[in-house]
């Protein structure tokens, strides 16, 4: 699973959810990919998990690229306890995704069969997202 | 392949602005700027249904209606919506007949490589210099039948005549590997486990502010 090996603050602010995504919007590296239609914070075992579903399907061949990192984390104060005495400890490591943000990558497959894997890999995304090939590609 | 003509009517622009933009793409319209050559830019209205389709070709040549008179221009960047399929703006520049240009053709492949094998284009598109009017619209490679360790690199694009490249013939445009099965993992047990590994590194990684 995906984690920073070091961190310079152990607990940090919620990441900012508004606006769109500034780059990383088409598909740069693959024939096809996911974008992101809606902000969303993706953990690193969602990643895992899409990752996880979009290899299973393809079986063999094929090269995926993961474009997001779950680099932020985010807290959690244990189960009843009074507010107040400090922020709580580290529980999740998140991606910060913005609407229009391609996060994984596809090719060497035919469409059909990406497609299908990349439905699966939607459905472990807690975001609605759609899609995509690249601009001017064979598909 | 070379692109027809594509003949475009515009409007000049006379206000400026995020607020005028706007109201220009609320009438299914697109601002666009044409310069280059040395001349003053010329801020324009475009009609949106009809440019999405004519950027649809790469590189076209379109000829602009500008107060009468026909202005050559290729378009040099389109700014599209991230989600929503609409133009935001377009920057033209001026091109002359005869004038060679430096563009980049997308690469496209035909056929399917040997068994065994996975195709990987690490160059989608390459760099050549042409002329205004005869700008192919694209190239096609056959990786028919390729073995493990073929290449296709730039000087191997059958270019017509007339077109040079503008990048390192030495670019790799078109690699074959051998087939590799995916990483997956053999059980659930294995993804847990993978899972505890993953959350014990948390804490362990966890450094002191």
């Amino acid at each position: 699973m995906l984690i920073p090996r070091r961190v310079k603050h152990r607990k940090q602010h919620h990441p900012k959810r508004g606006g769109m995504s500034k780059g990383g919007n088409t598909v740069a590296f693959g024939d096809f990919g996911i974008q992101a239609l809606e902000p969303a914070y993706v953990t690193n075992r969602q990643i895992e998990a899409a990752r996880i579903a979009m290899t299973r399907y393809m079986k063999r061949g094929g090269k995926v690229w993961i474009n997001i990192y779950p680099d932020r984390p985010l807290t959690k104060k244990p189960a009843e306890t009074r507010m107040g005495s400090g922020k709580g400890s580290p529980e999740w490591w998140i991606a910060n995704v913005k609407p229009g943000r391609v996060m994984f990558e596809l090719s060497g497959v035919s469409e059909e069969v990406a497609r299908e894997a990349l439905r699966l890999a939607m459905h472990k995304l807690p975001m609605k997202c759609r899609f995509i090939a690249r601009e001017g590609g064979d598909f | 392949m070379v692109q027809k003509e594509l003949r475009i009517a515009t409007d000049i622009r006379t206000e400026f602005g995020k607020g005028a933009a706007r109201r220009i793409r609320r009438a299914d319209k697109i601002p666009a700027v044409l310069y280059g050559h040395g001349t003053e830019p010329v801020h324009l209205t475009l009609p949106g249904h009809e440019m999405m389709m004519a950027l649809k070709h790469s590189n076209a040549i379109l000829t602009l209606e500008i107060e009468g008179e026909d202005q050559l221009a290729l378009a040099k960047d389109v700014q599209r919506h991230i989600i929503k399929p609409f133009i935001e703006h377009v920057d033209l520049v001026i091109v002359r007949r005869g004038e060679k240009v430096t563009v980049d053709v997308p690469i496209h492949l035909e056929g399917e490589a040997a068994p065994g094998t996975s195709v990987y284009v690490e160059n989608n598109e390459i760099t050549i210099e042409a002329d205004a009017m005869n700008i192919p619209e694209s190239f096609t490679v056959s990786i028919e039948g390729l073995e493990v360790g073929s290449q296709i690199l730039a000087k191997d694009v059958p270019l017509p005549t007339g077109v040079d490249l503008a990048v390192d013939e030495e670019l790799l445009i078109v690699n074959v590997t051998e087939e590799r099965l995916a990483e997956i993992p053999e059980d659930e047990e294995t993804e847990a486990a993978e899972g505890e590994t993953a959350e014990d590194q948390e804490k362990s990684a966890d450094t002191e502010d």
